[in-house]
């Protein structure tokens, strides 16, 4: 298993308070923001930003930016892999 | 006549809807014993797993009630269903989270800030049921049947024509949930305040 997107589902668990999700409940392709998925929504999305800081040292100021990376599990590891290695 | 059409109870250990046992909780599960109930009934509505515990309580009950009464949607405008809940420890359960978030050197988390009033279970389920009626979250020292009679009569003379009430107290230490649909109908449980309290304790009516 891909341990960065492991990682990634421990830390928006302990991010958003979601302590009744297990990591096994959330698949890396469920759409974050989707009523389908995990039904994200604004306020959750600064959450996402703060994680992105505090365990990755990455600071998002695009919002376009965010759009795309907070799509799923696989899109904010892609992204995360990426900045780390510009 | 004003009947009660269908009833939630929710406990610490048991979850009945009309007097009949619908879960039974599991000691030994790891999952939470409100997610038991959601997987149990096959809920599926991922935003569940963001609400706060008020807010979780709010939403099985009120989903279990829809379910012992279909078509509740359909009967009325969305307009017309009211809700009038209440509790007497408000959202502290979460306030206390919410103050755990930023005590010790953390950052104060805006998940938990959000539900931070009691009242927010009122927006969880008109948002899920678009139902745009009048609402109102009491916070009151202990379930008073006088409180949903008193303030229903105001609602159904004001427009509304069917009320979802509830008392909603989850702490840490207890879980006392009687969420109950009132209706115009020509049969059913009268609601009055014997009806309210006994149902609100026991989960059944002995006797019409």
């Amino acid at each position: 298993m891909d341990s960065l997107k492991e990682d990634l589902k421990k830390q928006i668990i302990e991010q958003l308070n979601l302590e009744d999700l297990t990591v096994a409940d959330i698949a890396d392709d469920a759409l974050l923001f989707n009523d389908q998925g995990l039904g994200l929504d604004s306020i959750d999305a600064l959450e996402l930003i703060v994680l992105l800081e505090k365990y990755h040292g990455i600071q998002l100021t695009n919002p376009e930016e965010g759009k795309e990376a907070f799509k799923s599990i696989d899109t904010m590891a892609a992204y995360i892999r990426k900045r780390k290695a510009a | 006549m004003k009947v009660i059409t269908a009833y939630c109870n929710l406990r610490a250990g048991e979850c009945l809807v009309n007097g009949e046992v619908v879960a039974r909780r599991d000691t030994g599960s790891e999952d939470s014993w409100f997610k038991q109930i959601y997987k149990q009934h096959e809920l599926a509505y991922p935003k569940f797993y963001k609400m706060d515990v008020l807010s979780q309580a709010g939403y099985l009950a009120s989903e279990l009630i829809k379910r012992a009464n279909p078509g509740i949607s359909e009967v009325y405008a969305d307009d017309e269903i009211a809700l009038v809940f209440a509790n007497a420890s408000s959202s502290a359960e979460t306030d206390r989270r919410f103050i755990q978030s930023y005590q010790g050197g953390g950052s104060p988390s805006p998940s938990l800030f959000v539900y931070t009033l009691p009242n927010i279970v009122l927006g969880e389920i008109a948002i899920l049921n678009k139902w745009y009626g009048e609402n109102m979250f009491a916070v009151l020292p202990k379930f008073v049947p006088g409180f949903y009679l008193d303030y229903s009569r105001i609602l159904l003379a004001s427009g509304s024509r069917a009320l979802l009430c509830g008392w909603l107290e989850v702490t840490a230490g207890s879980t006392d949930v009687f969420l109950f649909m009132v209706e115009e109908k020509e049969k059913g449980t009268e609601f009055n305040e014997e009806n309210l309290l006994h149902l609100s304790q026991t989960g059944a009516v002995a006797a019409y």
